[in-house]
């Protein structure tokens, strides 16, 4: 017997993913654009022409460096860093079916930050490269005692991950009160930013968001499955504890990575999923195309803004975000109400 | 007698004018001995200073202190500068980052006092304060922090003088105020008179090639945030000693913040080029021990330092001690200019 799917379905079908895939092109679009932008505006005017020039035609002068080695690494770190936050964010949600979630209820951003801490009180994290290990260190310590005692539901996971998050933040308090050098060096990485980091050793974490994110798409239609509710995925054949352990993986990968580069950043990886779950009308991976998009257009906008608000020197991106993000997400939910996951 | 004794006494005897009653006058007698016994200046007070008092204009008033007090206790930038004048002092706060410019002397007599407050003008002990029995408390801090001390607690104890610094050049006339307050000055200016020779001798010696040259300055002072840098201009804490020898660092603030905000800024690592392309030459602050702060690294390390002239034709020199506050530890700054510039004297 064959089933036939009726015209009209079959052109429903049809015209949303026209749709989808229009949208994911015009969102492409705009982050090609803002991120020209984000390379051509800055401290310094640097002539067009010469941005031009620093990418296809580099000859060493002082404003070709500045866009070659300041501002391109700064453009690529923000497209890392806003789309591993997006992912990891819409991840997160997917997971616990709790739209308030966010990357760092899990306490890997806790566990980076008592890292960074201990690692200043220490003496061991006055170089870049110090505060990037630790922090990755911290991260994943983090994420295994959290899934260690919540693995059995996604509920027990998030409990699990706010007890950590408020045990680990009154330590690192303390350690912050009790020494003031940490008190100092914590201040500057507690902010997230992604100026003066064009020195880091940064291919790695990139290598790690960029796998992280492979792996998310790849895991995105057994999400579908687990957005649909345990028993249902069960239904359908999906290994829900499977996924749910390959799920929190990547999120630690992603929230780890991106915290141990440029701090703390939040908002990001709360309003872009928030967003973009709008459009994606109840399709995982179109969420995750959407937000893996949308992450980077957020942190690169946001990023211009720290560099042109004051007079004299920026503003770290995470206040920027938080300005920008808070109205933002009020707004969306205030005209739309909350998507539905 | 102190100032809070003699008020509280005007105060009381008002009050027994005011009232003709035996009673009442007794009353009065009683609330005199309660008040004086609950400020601690009774039982607790410092031995009468002698020579009488005198009135003294610092940053919170017109203060009525001892003309020569004998039980100081001083904070924040106070400390060494009283320390050094050889001010009677029987407590500080202490003041770890004016060690490294302590000369071993002044290092014994810091180890050797009663440390009354910490770091930070909130952790102020008052308990403290009030048992090493001072009769005059000189406050070494920036006005804006006066705030985190409570100077009418202070007051009950003994008078109050607060003397902070603005821009960091002015430690020079700040320095020898609070040792004046502390009743120090002979002391404070044979050290002033050693610092300007010793300063008039070096500026003889590079006469002939310092004056000349457009100076920039990366500093590392105060909150250098990712990104940025610190460049500093005329009479900042990397700067003014320099300025005593013959230096000049060109160029001023796009927009005055007060205090320190006034000769330094903090621009974005892009704008290193602009800011020192007219630079002859250019000098950085360094740690005590020599070794580099992550600040100072992060504009050191940029690819656009290799591009500044004055680092292509080698002129950029380290400078220690660039946080010094007192005369004495302004000489061993000046010891270190004079080792920073030396090959300007060879070529």
């Amino acid at each position: 017997m064959t089933v036939t799917r009726p015209r009209s379905t079959t052109a429903t079908t049809a015209g949303t993913g026209v749709k989808r895939t229009t949208i994911l092109v015009v969102a492409l679009v705009v982050l090609g654009v803002v991120a020209v932008v984000s390379i051509g505006i800055g401290a310094h005017a640097v002539a067009p022409g010469e941005v031009l020039r620093a990418l296809f035609a580099f000859d060493g002068s002082s404003d070709q460096t500045i866009v070659r080695d300041v501002r391109a690494p700064r453009a690529v770190l923000a497209i890392g860093v806003g789309a591993a936050l997006g992912i990891a964010g819409a991840l997160i949600q997917t997971l616990s079916r709790n739209p308030l979630a966010e990357p760092g209820i899990l306490g890997v951003t806790a566990g980076a930050g008592f890292a960074v801490t201990l690692g200043s009180a220490l003496g061991v994290a006055a170089s870049q490269a110090g505060q990037l290990g630790l922090a990755v260190v911290g991260s994943v310590l983090a994420a295994l005692l959290v899934y260690s005692v919540g693995r059995q539901s996604p509920l027990r996971l998030v409990l699990t991950g706010v007890a950590l998050t408020a045990v680990l933040n009154g330590l690192t308090l303390g350690m912050r009160l009790m020494f003031p050098d940490v008190l100092d060096q914590y201040r500057f990485w507690s902010v997230g930013s992604l100026a003066g980091r064009e020195q880091a050793p940064l291919l790695l974490p990139l290598v790690v968001i960029g796998v992280a994110l492979a792996g998310a798409l790849l895991l995105s239609r057994s999400l579908n499955a687990v957005a649909l509710g345990e028993t249902v995925a069960h239904t359908l054949g999906t290994n829900v504890a499977r996924v749910r352990l390959s799920t929190l993986v990547l999120i630690t990968a992603l929230v780890g990575a991106a915290t141990a580069v440029a701090g703390p950043i939040l908002f990001v990886g709360l309003i872009v999923p928030h967003l973009a779950r709008r459009l994606a009308t109840g399709s995982v991976p179109w969420l995750l195309a959407y937000t893996m998009v949308m992450g980077p257009i957020l942190l690169l906008v946001a990023d211009v803004g720290s560099r042109v608000l004051l007079p004299t020197g920026e503003v770290p991106v995470a206040i920027v975000t938080a300005f920008l993000g808070a109205p933002v997400l009020i707004w969306a939910v205030r005209k739309y109400g909350v998507a539905a996951l | 007698m102190s100032t809070e004794q003699k008020s509280t006494k005007d105060k009381a005897g008002k009050e027994h004018r005011m009232r003709t009653g035996r009673s009442l006058r007794r009353l009065g007698a009683l609330a005199l001995a309660l008040t004086v016994a609950v400020t601690g200046c009774a039982s607790n007070g410092a031995p009468a200073a002698e020579g009488g008092t005198r009135v003294f204009a610092a940053d919170n008033g017109q203060i009525t202190i001892p003309a020569k007090p004998k039980r100081v206790v001083a904070t924040g930038y106070a400390v060494p500068a009283l320390i050094e004048a050889g001010a009677p002092l029987v407590g500080i706060s202490t003041w770890a980052r004016g060690i490294p410019l302590m000369t071993p002397e002044d290092k014994a007599t810091y180890d050797g006092l009663k440390k009354v407050a910490g770091e930070q003008a909130a952790e102020t002990n008052y308990e403290a304060i009030a048992n090493a029995r001072p009769d005059l408390i000189v406050i070494g801090v920036p006005a804006p922090v006066l705030k985190d001390i409570d100077v009418n607690r202070l007051k009950a104890v003994a008078p109050v003088v607060a003397i902070g610094p603005t821009i960091p050049s002015a430690w020079r006339e700040l320095s020898r105020k609070q040792a004046d307050a502390a009743g120090a000055l002979a002391n404070f200016d044979r050290t002033q008179g050693e610092y300007k020779a010793k300063a008039d001798q070096i500026a003889a010696r590079y006469k002939a090639v310092l004056p000349q040259l457009k100076l920039g300055h990366v500093g590392a002072y105060g909150e250098v945030a990712k990104g940025n840098f610190q460049r500093e201009f005329n009479g900042s804490w990397g700067t003014n000693i320099a300025q005593d020898v013959g230096a000049n660092y060109y160029g001023e603030v796009k927009k005055k913040g007060g205090g320190s905000k006034d000769v330094s800024e903090y621009p974005s690592i892009e704008e290193l080029p602009t800011a020192f392309a007219q630079a002859d030459a250019i000098t950085y602050s360094v740690k005590a021990d020599g070794s580099v702060p992550p600040a100072v690294q992060y504009a050191l390390d940029s690819p656009l330092w290799k591009n500044l002239p004055a680092v292509k034709a080698g002129k950029v020199y380290p400078f220690r001690y660039t946080e010094a506050a007192t005369y004495k530890g302004a000489m061993m700054t000046l010891d270190a200019i004079d080792k920073a510039f030396a090959p300007l004297l060879a070529k």
